[in-house]
Order: C-alpha cells, then sequence, then structure tokens
C-alpha cells in the first residue's frame, strides 16, 4: 500500500530541545572509515581476568521510552531498550551484514533463491518467550502480517511491502516469496517479533493503545534480560532471565536505564560513577570528557549525514524564479562552502566529510568516485560568474535577470549543531554573494508546515540510515514526491531513478558496488544536496564495563553502543 | 464567611472553566500534533492518518474539547496520545515529589527569611542587613541552573559529599536519609532564589510599619522596643507577606522546571517541559489544570488569611475582600 519503502529506515535526526533529544538516530562510526578517530584513552575495559557473572549495569538516556511494543517503536530510547529485553529474528555483525547469532531467532542465515524472490528462513527450535512459550514460526508470521496490515498503523509497514506471500514450512520453517528482486529485503528480516499468544486476539486497530510494550507485567519478551520495572520519567529495570533460552548466557545480572532529563547531568554522572555508559556525549563536552582518564570515549560519527537541500520546485521562490536550477550554481556552492572547518570548529571533529549519500567504509561506498568539492571560494565565484550571475555593486549580492541570489535556509531551533552551522554556511556563501536568511523553525512545526509538504528554499537536515543498505531511491527518485515520498526537494533525475532500481533489482553485491558507484558519480556531479558530513556523538564507557575486543561497541549499527552486550560483565 | 467561600468558589469554576477552553485552543492550535512529532517527514502518511483517527485528532477542535471536558467532569484526565497511559499515573507521582522539594525549599526560606528580614528592619544598613541586601543580589541575579552546577561541581564531584542527582539512589527507595542528602543542594539553590525576595519583603514591610504614627505613639508611651516590633508592628507587617506566600503558592505544584533538570527531579515542572516537546495535550492540559487550581486556591487561601491577620478585613462584605 504505502509508495514509501521503510525498508530504508531513513529516519529523520530530530533534536528537539537544546539539541538533546536524538530521537531517532543511532551514535554511529564505520570502523573501516575512520580508524584515526577511534580515541580509547586506555584499555581498561578489555580484561584478562575474564569475564565476571552478576552486578549491575548503568545505562542511560535523555528521554524515556515511548513504547516496548516492536510493532509501534520509533524512537532512539525505545529501540534502546528493546534491545536488552528482546531478540531479533536475525541480527547484524560488525560489518553490517545479516546474521544469525546464537542469540538471535533464527537457527542460520536466510537461503535466497537462485531467481532472488524465494526467502526461506530456519528458526531455532529451543527459542522461548519470557512466560516459557516456544518462539515458532506463527509468531515471526503473526508479526509481519501484523505489520503489514494497514489498520494496525505501524511505522514499519513499509519494510514488508515487497512480499507477496509467506508459507509456513513447518513450526520452524517460513518462507517469504517477494514480488519483485529487492537485496534491502534481507534487513527487514533484522526486526522484534511479538508474540501471537498474547496479542493474536487483540483487535489490530487496538494494538497501538494495547498495555504490551507499556505495562512490564504484561510484556511478554524473547531476550536475555526481561523488564521488571518501569519508573515513568526516572529509570528501567531489566533483570536476566532466568530462564533464558540461549547458548549463550548474559553475564550481568541488572540493568538500570537511567532517564536524565538534562545532558550536562547525565556526563557528569558518568564521570562521577553513577552511570556506567552514555551513548550520546554532547559535543560541547567531548573535551572535558576526553580529560578524564577512567573513561573511555568512542569519537567516531555514525551512519547519519547531514546535508543542505535544494529545493527544485520553482513556486517556492519569488516570481517563481529558482536560483538552484543550474547544476553549475549547486557546484558553485558546494565548493563556496567550508565543509571541513565546519568539522573543526562546530562538531569539534566528531564528522567525517561525505560527498555521496552511501556510508564511508562499507562496500556500497563510491569511494574517490564521488566528486569532492573543496573549499575554494575563487572557484565558487568563477562558476557562479559562468553561469550568468553578476555582481550588484549596490547590494554586494549577485544577480540574475534580474533576481536577487538569495534564499532562507531553514532549520529546526534548538539544534544547536545545525544553528551554528547555518551561520557558517550564511558567512561562506555571503563571501561569494550569495545572501542567506537562516531561519530555525520549532521541529514539530517544521516538519508539518515544510518537510512533508515540501515547501521550503533551501534546508539543514540530517538522514539517519538505520539499515546498512544503500538504497535511498525513497529520497532521491522522482517516483517519491511528497507528502507521500521523502523526496521533498522534488529533486528528477531520470537517469538516477532508473539506477536506484538496478541497484536492489539484484542480489549479486559487486553488481550492486558498481551500480552505486555509478550512482555516487552521479549524484556528486548533480547535487540534489550538497552533502556535509556524517556526525555523531561520542560514546562514553565507565571503568566499570568490560569486554573483549570482539565485544566491542559498534557505532555504525543501530544500538550499536550495546553490541554483543550479552557478553559484556561489569566489575 | 461560608458564603464568601462558595461565592469565590463559584468564581473560581467559571475562571477555570475558561482557563480550560484557553489552554485547550491554544495548545491544539500550535503547530505539530503528538502523531507529527512520531512520525518522520514523508514516511507512511498512511499509517500516520490511521494513527490521527485512532487518536480522535482528526475531529474539529471543539469536539475534542467537550470530550475531553466531558472526561474530566467524570474525573478522567484522559491518556497519553503516545502510548495510552492514564494520565494520572503519570501526573501524579510528578505532583508529589515537586511539593516534597517546593514545600521543604519553602520552609527553608521562610524561617530564615522573616526573622532575618524583620531583625534587619531594626538595624537597617548594618553587617547583617547589608549581608542580606547582597544576597538577595546574588539570589536575583544568578541563574538557578548555573547555581546548581556549580554546587554539583563541588558537593557532588570533587568532595563526593552529596548525590549528584535524582530523588533516590536506585535500592534505596523510601528511605528519608536518602532523601534528605538527595534533597541538600536543590533546596539550597531554590531557597537561595526565594530567600533574596523573602528577605527584602519581610524588611520592608517592617519598615513601613515601623515608620507609622502609631508605632511612635507606643514608642513615645515608653513600650519596650521588643515590644514594639513583635507586638505592634509584626502582625500588621505581616499581611503584604501573606499576600505574597498565597500567590506564591501555585509555585509549590508547578515546580520550577530548570532546577528540576539540573538535579534530575521527577517533578511537574520537567514533566511539563517533555509533554510540550512531545505534544501530549492530555497531560499538558492535566497539568494545566492542577496548577489553575491552585493559584485559585492560593488567592483564596491568602483573602482568608486576611481576616486572621487583620481583623479590620470582613470577609464577604463588599470593598471587604479586596487586595
Amino acid at each position: 500500500m504505502s509508495k514509501v519503502k521503510r525498508s530504508l529506515l531513513l529516519v529523520l535526526c530530530v533534536f528537539l530541545l537544546g539539541g538533546v533529544l536524538a530521537a531517532c538516530s543511532s551514535n554511529n562510526n564505520g570502523e573501516q572509515a575512520a580508524p584515526s578517530n577511534n580515541v580509547s584513552e586506555n584499555n581498561q575495559n578489555q580484561d584478562t581476568e575474564g569475564p565476571k557473572d552478576g552486578g549491575t549495569l548503568t545505562l542511560s538516556t535523555i528521554s524515556d521510552i515511548v513504547s516496548l511494543n516492536p510493532l509501534f517503536i520509533q524512537d532512539t530510547a525505545s529501540s534502546d531498550a528493546a534491545h536488552w529485553v528482546f531478540a531479533k529474528l536475525y541480527d547484524l555483525n560488525r560489518e553490517g551484514l545479516v546474521t544469525a547469532e546464537p542469540w538471535s531467532i533464527a537457527a542460520e542465515e536466510p537461503i535466497i533463491s537462485e531467481d532472488g524472490t524465494t526467502y526461506t528462513v530456519k528458526l531455532k527450535d529451543y527459542a522461548k518467550w519470557s512466560d516459557g512459550t516456544p518462539i515458532t514460526a506463527d509468531d515471526i508470521i503473526f508479526t509481519i502480517e501484523t505489520i503489514m496490515n494497514p489498520d494496525t498503523g505501524s511505522p514499519a509497514i513499509s519494510t514488508f511491502d515487497k512480499i507477496e506471500s509467506i508459507n509456513k514450512i513447518s513450526d520452524y520453517e517460513i518462507e517469504f516469496k517477494l514480488s519483485q528482486v529487492y537485496a534491502p529485503f534481507i534487513y527487514s528480516l533484522v526486526f522484534e517479533p511479538v508474540p501471537k499468544h498474547v496479542l493474536g486476539d487483540v483487535p489490530v486497530n487496538e494494538l497501538k493503545a494495547h498495555q504490551y510494550g507499556s505495562n512490564p507485567e504484561i510484556t511478554v519478551t524473547s531476550g536475555p534480560w526481561v523488564w521488571k520495572e518501569w519508573t515513568q520519567g526516572q529509570q528501567h529495570v531489566f533483570e536476566r532471565n532466568p530462564d533464558y533460552w540461549g547458548e549463550v548466557k548474559p553475564k550481568i545480572q541488572t540493568v538500570i536505564y537511567k532517564i536524565y532529563a538534562d545532558q550536562n547531568t547525565e556526563v557528569q554522572a558518568l564521570l562521577r560513577g553513577d552511570v556506567d555508559l552514555v551513548t550520546a556525549i554532547p559535543v560541547t563536552m567531548n573535551e572535558a570528557v576526553s580529560k578524564e582518564e577512567h573513561i573511555r570515549m568512542i569519537l567516531e560519527p555514525g551512519p547519519q549525514y547531514e546535508f543542505l537541500g535544494f529545493n527544485f520546485d520553482e513556486s517556492n521562490f519569488p516570481n517563481n524564479f529558482n536560483p538552484f536550477e543550474s547544476q553549475k550554481t549547486r557546484q558553485a556552492i558546494a565548493y563556496a562552502l567550508d565543509r571541513q572547518g565546519m568539522i573543526d570548529n562546530v562538531l569539534k571533529g566528531t564528522g567525517v566529510l561525505m560527498n555521496a549519500p552511501m556510508l564511508p567504509g562499507t562496500w556500497a561506498d563510491p569511494g574517490a568516485r564521488a566528486k569532492n568539492y573543496e573549499y575554494n571560494p575563487e572557484k565558487a565565484k568563477e562558476l557562479l560568474a559562468e553561469d550568468g550571475w553578476v555582481m550588484n555593486e549596490k547590494t554586494g549580492i549577485l544577480e540574475k535577470d534580474g533576481n536577487p541570489f538569495s534564499f532562507e535556509l531553514q532549520y529546526n531551533t534548538g539544534n544547536s549543531r545545525r544553528e551554528q552551522v547555518a551561520q557558517v554556511i550564511q558567512n561562506n556563501l555571503a563571501q561569494v554573494g550569495i545572501e542567506v536568511k537562516p531561519r530555525g523553525i520549532d521541529f514539530a512545526a517544521w516538519v508539518e508546515q515544510n518537510l512533508t509538504p515540501g515547501k521550503y528554499q533551501a534546508i539543514l537536515l540530517a538522514w539517519s540510515l538505520t539499515i546498512p543498505d544503500p538504497d535511498s531511491e525513497t529520497i532521491f527518485s522522482s517516483k517519491y514526491f511528497p507528502p507521500a515520498g521523502q523526496n521533498m526537494g522534488w529533486y528528477v533525475n531520470e537517469e538516477l531513478d532508473q539506477l536506484w532500481v538496478d541497484g536492489y533489482s539484484t542480489t549479486d553485491i559487486d553488481e550492486r558496488a558498481e551500480i552505486y558507484g555509478r550512482i555516487g558519480e552521479i549524484i556528486s556531479e548533480d547535487l540534489p544536496y550538497v552533502f556535509m558530513y556524517r556526525y555523531g556523538n561520542a560514546i562514553g564507557i565507565g571503568p566499570r564495563v568490560h569486554f573483549d575486543e570482539a565485544d566491542a561497541p559498534e557505532p555504525s549499527l543501530a544500538t550499536g553502543y550495546f553490541f554483543h552486550s550479552i557478553n559484556w560483565w561489569v566489575e | 464567611m461560608t458564603q464568601y467561600i462558595i461565592r469565590r468558589t463559584i468564581q473560581a469554576l467559571f475562571t477555570l472553566f475558561l482557563v480550560t477552553i484557553f489552554t485547550f485552543s491554544l495548545i491544539h492550535l500550535a503547530p505539530g500534533g503528538p502523531t507529527q512529532v512520531m512520525i518522520s517527514p514523508g514516511v507512511s502518511p498512511e499509517a500516520f492518518e490511521i494513527q490521527k483517527k485512532n487518536l480522535g485528532l482528526d475531529d474539529p477542535i471543539h469536539i475534542q474539547y467537550l470530550r475531553w471536558i466531558g472526561n474530566l467532569l467524570q474525573g478522567d484526565l484522559g491518556h497519553t496520545f503516545k502510548n495510552n497511559i492514564p494520565v494520572g499515573e503519570i501526573l501524579w507521582p510528578t505532583v508529589g515529589n515537586t511539593m516534597v522539594l517546593m514545600i521543604a525549599a519553602w520552609l527553608v526560606t521562610l524561617i530564615i527569611a522573616l526573622p532575618w528580614g524583620i531583625y534587619n528592619s531594626t538595624r537597617v544598613y548594618g553587617l547583617s542587613d547589608q549581608t542580606a541586601s547582597f544576597i538577595s543580589y546574588l539570589g536575583f541575579a544568578m541563574p538557578t541552573f548555573w547555581f546548581g552546577i556549580i554546587l554539583q561541581q563541588i558537593f557532588a564531584m570533587k568532595l563526593r559529599w552529596l548525590p549528584l542527582s535524582d530523588m533516590w539512589t536506585y535500592g534505596k527507595e523510601g528511605q528519608i536519609g536518602d532523601l534528605i542528602m538527595h534533597m541538600i543542594m536543590p533546596v539550597t539553590v531554590l531557597s537561595l532564589g526565594f530567600l533574596a525576595a523573602y528577605v527584602k519583603y519581610s524588611r520592608a514591610s517592617m519598615l513601613e510599619v515601623l515608620d507609622q504614627d502609631y508605632i511612635r505613639t507606643a514608642r513615645a508611651k515608653g513600650v519596650k522596643e521588643r515590644r514594639v516590633v513583635f507586638r505592634h508592628a509584626l502582625r500588621n507587617a505581616m499581611i503584604p507577606i501573606v499576600t505574597i506566600l498565597g500567590m506564591d503558592l501555585p509555585m509549590l505544584v508547578s515546580g520550577a522546571a530548570l532546577t528540576e533538570k539540573v538535579f534530575n527531579w521527577p517533578g511537574m515542572g520537567r514533566l511539563f517541559v517533555d509533554m510540550a516537546n512531545a505534544r501530549e495535550y492530555s497531560v499538558l492540559m492535566a497539568i494545566t489544570i492542577v496548577t489553575s487550581v491552585f493559584v485559585i486556591l492560593g488567592n483564596l487561601l491568602a483573602d482568608i488569611l486576611y481576616a486572621v491577620v487583620d481583623p479590620r478585613v470582613q470577609l464577604g462584605r463588599k470593598g471587604g475582600a479586596g487586595k
């Protein structure tokens, strides 16, 4: 039903109040991408004495969960909490590939038919819900069918829109038939099933209001820990599940997930030892935290990238004159922006330049095939002149056919990073004769009035790639215009439209890599966005937390700061 | 008196009704809504519409208001949109937590401020008075959250005498000793803020009274200074202070969002900010109601206290209860 492919799970990064609500993104890295950024103050987290059993791990967040019902989870806090109590059908390994771990419900990796349209999934026959009921094919099918039912209102609905049919082969084997070859589908199989014996009789339109997910007592889960307690606005308590089915057992007895109202207090709590792990240290505090010898910091940006997005719909501009229409002008803007300067001064080093919408360091990274625009105001001026822009000496602003080069740059208020970057953009572009009027708008209002309908001139925004697949058709293809799609800037490029389709229509990874390389070339030349940088917050880990390096946090993955936490131990 | 209270209560209910209409419309006029915050731009507009419909958010505002007030009259504060949790379950604990903190801060303030202000009024521009002035300026000028952070740095981070934040230590919930340790810093921060005002009020109020003719008469009659101050002056000087106390009463529940934030105190001020961001209309309305009730109660109480401290004030008669 939905034209929007949620399979990409491109989630908008929301930083609501004071830049504190990291509402949707994980903090990530790509270890291959930026090894030099991996600052490890010391190695106290590696312990030669070996794992200890028991103990309490205290985590923190700056906003409470919404619901732990996996059918409706959308925010960071809820998915972070769900990590501890729910098992997934499949998990991701450090390279971002789909895999069946000892703690996954699936027994082995999915078998894909030669034509690429049939996926066979085998389950472990000993996985159990926290109430002792076995986890079977019925639960998996029930979960997917419920998500696919539009009346449920699940945000994950488009994850499964390529499914043509689901066949239960046995209690522990399921076959999915797709309507077309769709390579990113494999990532749709990384999800948390819900128990059919608990929710099966609930009418779908009442699921959202159901207590499952908000009342720990009735929230039957599948993971290594169970949800013991929720004190609204204060904390969650997860206790090790004594009857956990997995062959690998969790070591930590109690996990406390504390909610802080203020990021400063949260970080102080980490320094003091009240909290053992902070998943997002605000950039302004990086320096202070890195001075503390006992805190290990992982300082790598995640799979979210910020961009300066142009609008190609001329009705958004005075006199229907769209200054961004010409490719040369867009390239000039790219040259005029000191992106590295922004990384150094605003992001304090927690960023990496990005030239195409694929994650650097992954198999799909176009690398040098994507054009890099080094800061070069002279080159920018040249290109603008070639493109017919003439300086109006009176105003100091470029003009073309009597229209001044002036536009409004929107971003959400309260996000201090974007506020600062918007100012840098304003200054950078003023130097080449372009007037930028930055405008901060409350996030909710911005989404409703500007982003969803595609009504703005230019935006400063970020996408978070919550699954490691390079497919970005829904944000760049002309098939996905607002309000239904995410191509909010009304960008049209027929060659790219086709390449995005080609990219997911084969499961051959080399073939795909070639296609995304080509996309990288074209898109970095054509610039529907000026791709700015990958960014993220540092992860801070206190001295009580221990793990082998193989189980160290992997920020390039969603909830990757808890990567392999089942193997961690404390004290 | 009874008649007066009844009349005031009816007036109060009417005011409350107007407040609800006003806030309800304002909140709903603000762009964005509970579903908007949940859903990212462009993602599944169908799912968005379905959720809006399921939540009743696609009805006209007046219908939504009538439904809300209907439920309220039956004692139902409603449920949160995001996760269908009864509003009371979220709200009442925070009201309690805020009151614990604020009442403590208020009592500390009054115990220090009133005697100090009175003392200073008898020794104007003395050392004590100058100190009070200095502290007042400090209290007015210093941002509470900043002062809070300084205290945290000294007493929680460096000296480690006090807990950094929160109301209880995990596992020690309900232990008074633990609570008191957690309260010391936030109460200090809040008290300093209030102290500034109350020392000034009580000093100024006393000075005004001490300047009156009847005080001079009393002194002229040879009444002892102590008696002049406590018997003759204090009682009259208390009248304006009572007004201020009454006006400040709602503060006890509305909380101090910033202080609560810095010390991670699970109170109502913090809840209000969180819920405003989440556009949780039902919680916001509930908080408005609770706060309004306290505003009205505070004013009513102040009026009644007038009668206690000033027998000349006769309630229930025209002009008698004027402020």
